[in-house]
């Protein structure tokens, strides 16, 4: 053909341009296809750092069951509905209980599996480990762990779903004294005794100050170093002190010991616990009987919500405790955050978890929403007055948020 | 009547505290090695008492017995296969033997048993006793008879019989014990066995009022070895006495001293003795 | 092979040689290694561990491998460098660098102090006291809490990464700093072996009676040593506080985690050589993040089993740990 010669000498030409507009194409396509790829992810991936060895195991593995639950649930319904469909997945590492081997996890988790947030440690010295590299490294980091100085660095991705030790500290006073109010009771003499850990000492902190702003002198105030082996003396010195009710804040060991002791020497004033080793079901196992009417406060109960704590029960065959209860809240504020912004990005959730009110799904599971103040609170969150009554754990006080009447030296109080 | 009764708490339960020391005295009586791991027996001696309870429905106190009797075989089993080996070694061969077994021995019972609480129901949990004024909780007087009864029995055995006074005499004077045709090896076997499960039966004793997780050797450290310092390292005697008096100590200083202090109290009446005087309190027999 | 005497000294100069570059080879190597990893990843984060656990068990080692003296009480000096710059910077603003040397001060005290009592024990009676001096420590940390902020722990403040404060936003410099304060130990570690001192402390550990008899000071020499470990090892415990940004009376003063740890790597790498701490280090602080890793909570506690193990195959079998076992593959006489 008579065009081909210019064909042949103008060919490089178009086909470079050709080629050009061709790379070009793939260039826009291949630059523009990770972000499509990116903003529909198939797969989160969500850290979870739980104690899994050590003493604090049992809490973690509950923990771990209340995510697990949640996620497992969001991904049957379809995924993260904002992310098209995009399936929750879990990364699980035990965190032991030592505060380095939990930071070095976090690392790993943020270099290799590319995590978008971390959930954890349930024990506050891990927790607080975790957060000087999450905060570092910009990933939110989800809590129930509660010492007061979680939310009291100013970081700006810790996200705490339950009150703080001093709130709850002075809520196991406030409610107690409130029920004995109800009961016809006045009392003027309490005792506080706490294990001596970063937990124990927290909250009696919030137990004192609240004994001191009600005019409740406190006429014992002890710390017992933590697996202390004979607690006589410490039932003794109660005894002797002529204590009208007593706050003991203790892990499941000492719990047993305790209430066990304070039995044996025939000491029957009011114990109201503070959480940890009173609210679990080892606890009434190790006590039968003697475990009915003992009180302690608790950040969140099963109860007010049984349509979904339930599902909890029949999967693991216990009630849903309160770490795992607020585990899953986090799990569930995660994925609403997520569904929000429409992005695993971790600074984008972090922005939705700041800004954000939480009031879908396992969001509602204690307190009906959540919502995170500057410095990470939860300002929703109430902790609450809770009860062994024949066996099951049930909420007696406040009584907006109660499900059973408060038992107080026998006494009924009515709702 | 505090004191009274404060005192009554801690003659109780610092019998328990004896049993275990005795164990750890007589090692080193016999061996001149001290077993970092002696607690680790004592947790052993619980999950026995524990799994007694749970599959076989015995009390604790009875469950005592069984731990005593797999410990014992145990510790022989051990003392053959490691300790004998460091006997002639320096310090830290021994010494970094003992850990090592703590170190394996703690982990493999979490491995094999997890790191839950074991707590069991004993019918007379809540019981006590009152004699006037004093109250005497039943878990801690049992666990004190059956204390005291070993002890007992421990006594008898090392002054009565052929093989206790070999045992004896090999903590005086390994030597002369060899020199006068004792299997000195086969003694050192056997001691180390009593050791082990005397400090194994008491932790069963204690089971009642306490908790069994693999972790819960390293709470009577401490108390176990001042109480056999207190008394002078191989003197069986003393180590009656020390943990007597470690179990008064306790409950005596929290009425001076905050109870979170008990512990630093033992520490430096611990640090105090091994300084001043090694030996111990007591003369050595 | 003839058993003829032989005149070594030439083979001596270049095994000392051939040592020499070996150990020019492994600086090198370890200078690079950051720059080949990413700043902020998991693998620096661990290299950076090894470093200040092997720098913690090489200042163990001047005490027990060079002169006898078995603690397991190190944690006490650790924690309490810790604290001592860390409530200096957080009540008065002071920099860690000056930190360092108050507790390089501190340290040197408290060792000064537990020497006097314990110093004349026999071995077995000096581990005892040392164990009950980390835990009096720990004790002290947990009640003292107006001071020590109690159980709680203490963080260090978050501030913008500076040199002046010792913060930094990527791992690197803190690798560098491991790295150096690890060096700082080996050399010390080295020139007390070869020195006089050194002299001193082996003559006493093999033959007690015989050096006494000669004039050789021996208390004086123990007290030496014992403060130079305690010291260093509480600078080491400032690195460490400085690279968590977090710690509690539990973790620092862990008698299982820092003083029988620093005990176990370096009888299991090789009490009494400069190399030992570093072997062990390098096996055990993986190992462990590995186990970790792999197998979680599944098999919580098999690391620590097996290195127990390992720690009583040591001593039973191989009592110079590894580095003896790698030498005797190495072909060395």
């Amino acid at each position: 053909m008579s065009s081909d010669r210019k064909c042949i000498s103008s060919r490089p030409v178009d086909s470079t341009r050709r080629g050009l507009v061709a790379a070009a194409g793939v260039a826009t396509v291949a630059a523009g296809f990770p972000a499509i790829v990116r903003a529909q992810p198939k797969e989160v991936n969500v850290g979870v750092i739980m104690p899994l060895s050590g003493a604090n195991a049992q809490f973690g593995i509950n923990s771990r069951n209340g995510i697990e639950l949640v996620a497992d649930e969001i991904n049957e319904a379809g995924g993260i509905q904002g992310l098209g469909g995009a399936k929750i997945k879990l990364i699980v590492a035990d965190g032991t209980s030592t505060p380095t081997t939990a930071a070095n996890v976090a690392q790993r988790m943020i270099s290799q599996n590319q995590v978008t947030a971390i959930l954890g440690a349930f024990a506050s010295s891990l927790t607080i480990a975790i957060s000087e590299v999450t905060e570092r490294r910009g990933i939110p980091l989800l809590t129930m762990s509660f010492a007061d100085q979680i939310t009291g660095r100013g970081f700006k991705n810790i996200f705490q779903v339950v009150s703080k030790a001093s709130t709850i500290g002075a809520a196991q006073f406030n409610d107690a004294l409130a029920i004995a109010k109800a009961a016809g009771e006045t009392v003027t003499k309490a005792a506080i005794m706490y294990e001596d850990t970063a937990y124990g000492t927290a909250q009696a902190k919030g137990l004192r100050e609240a004994a001191k702003a009600a005019g409740v002198e406190v006429v014992m105030d002890d710390a017992y170093p933590l697996g202390i082996t004979d607690v006589t003396p410490l039932i003794t010195k109660l005894r002797n002190s002529g204590a009208q009710m007593v706050f003991p804040v203790s892990y499941l060991n000492d719990s047993l010991l305790i209430i066990r002791t304070m039995r044996q020497q025939q000491i029957d004033i009011p114990a109201i616990g503070g959480a940890a080793g009173y609210v679990i079901p080892d606890f009434v196992k190790g006590l039968g009987e003697f475990a009915n009417d003992v009180l302690s406060v608790s950040p969140a109960n099963y109860d007010r919500v049984p349509e979904l704590t339930d599902r909890f029960e029949k999967r693991y065959g216990y009630f849903m405790v309160h770490e795992a209860l607020e585990h899953a809240v986090c799990m569930g504020v995660l994925a609403e955050a997520m569904d929000i912004c429409k992005s695993a990005d971790p600074a984008k959730v972090r922005d939705t978890l700041a800004k954000e009110r939480f009031e879908k799904g396992w969001s509602t599971a204690m307190t009906g929403a959540v919502k995170f103040d500057e410095t990470g609170l939860n300002t929703l969150a109430k902790p609450v007055m809770v009860q062994w009554q024949e066996g099951r754990l049930r909420t007696v006080w406040p009584k907006d948020l109660a499900t059973a009447p408060a038992r107080w030296k026998g006494k009924t109080i009515s709702l | 009547m505090e004191i009274l009764q404060a005192l009554v708490n801690g003659l109780l339960i610092g019998g328990v505290y004896a049993v275990i020391s005795i164990g750890l005295t007589l090692v080193f009586g016999v061996m001149s090695i001290i077993n970092f791991a002696q607690a680790e027996f004592l947790m052993l001696g619980m999950f026995i008492a524990f799994f007694c309870w749970q599959y076989l429905g015995l009390d604790p106190m009875f469950g005592a017995l069984v731990a005593f009797a797999v410990v014992f075989a145990f510790g022989m089993l051990v003392q053959r296969g490691l300790i004998e080996r460091v006997m002639k070694a320096p310090d830290v061969a021994q010494i970094f033997l003992t850990v090592g077994l703590l170190i394996v021995l703690e982990n493999a019972a979490l491995l094999a048993f997890g790191s839950d609480f074991r707590s069991v129901q004993v019918p007379y949990q809540t019981s006590a006793i009152r004699l006037g004024e004093l109250i005497i909780g039943v878990p801690y007087l049992l666990a004190f008879a059956v204390s005291l009864v070993a002890g007992i029995l421990l006594w008898a055995f090392l002054r009565f019989t052929w093989l206790g006074q070999a045992m004896r005499a090999t903590s005086q004077d390994a030597n002369a014990a060899l020199s006068l045709g004792m299997d000195v090896r086969r003694i050192r076997q056997i001691a180390f066995g009593l050791g082990v499960g005397m400090t194994a039966l008491g932790g069963a004793v204690i089971l009642p009022y306490f908790t069994a997780s693999p972790t819960i050797g390293g709470q009577f450290v401490v108390l176990m070895f001042t109480a056999v310092v207190l008394g002078g390292l191989g003197n069986v005697l003393g180590a009656v006495i020390g943990g007597l008096a470690v179990g008064v100590i306790q409950t005596m200083s929290t009425l001076v001293l905050p109870i979170q202090l008990q512990n630093l109290v033992l520490f430096i009446v611990f640090i105090l003795v091994l300084a001043l005087r090694p030996e111990g309190l007591l003369r050595q027999k | 092979m003839s058993q003829a005497p032989v005149d070594r000294s030439a083979s001596d100069a270049v095994a000392a040689r051939r040592r020499r570059i070996g150990w020019g080879v492994l600086l090198v190597a370890a200078v690079i290694l950051p720059w080949l990893l990413p700043e902020q990843g998991y693998t620096l984060r661990v290299a950076c561990l090894i470093l200040l656990f092997a720098a913690l068990a090489q200042a163990w080692n001047i005490a027990a491998g060079l002169s006898g003296l078995i603690s397991l009480g190190h944690a006490g000096f650790f924690g309490a460098g810790a604290y001592v710059s860390t409530l200096l910077l957080i009540n008065f603003g002071i920099s860690p660098w000056f930190g360092m040397v108050a507790a390089l001060l501190f340290g040197a005290l408290l060792a000064a102090l537990l020497s006097l009592p314990t110093l004349r024990l026999r071995g077995h009676y000096f581990a005892l006291a040392t164990i009950a001096f980390g835990e009096v420590m720990r004790v002290i940390g947990n009640s003292w809490s107006d001071v020590t902020g109690g159980p709680v722990g203490l963080s260090v403040p978050f501030s913008q990464p500076s040199f002046a404060v010792m913060q930094f936003q990527s791992l690197r410099p803190y690798y560098f700093l491991l790295l150096v304060a690890l060096i700082i130990t080996c050399l010390v570690f080295e020139r007390i072996r070869r020195g006089a001192l050194g002299l001193r402390l082996r003559a006493l550990k093999n033959h007690p009676d015989a050096a006494a008899s000669l004039g050789v000071d021996t208390t004086r020499a123990k007290f030496t040593v014992a403060v130079i470990s305690g010291a260093i090892t509480a600078v080491i415990g400032v690195l460490y506080a400085q690279f968590m940004f977090f710690f509690d009376p539990d973790t620092v003063f862990s008698l299982a985690g820092i003083s029988v740890r620093a005990a176990l790597i370096t009888i299991i790498g090789g009490m009494g050589a400069v190399a030992g701490p570093l072997i062990g280090a390098v096996l055990i602080i993986p190992i462990e993040e590995l186990t970790n890793m792999l197998f979680s909570s599944t098999a919580a506690g098999l690391s620590q089993l097996v290195f127990g193990a390992v720690l009583i195959a040591v001593v039973i079998w191989q009592p110079r740990g590894l580095l003896s076992l790698l030498t005797r593959l190495g072909g060395k006489r």
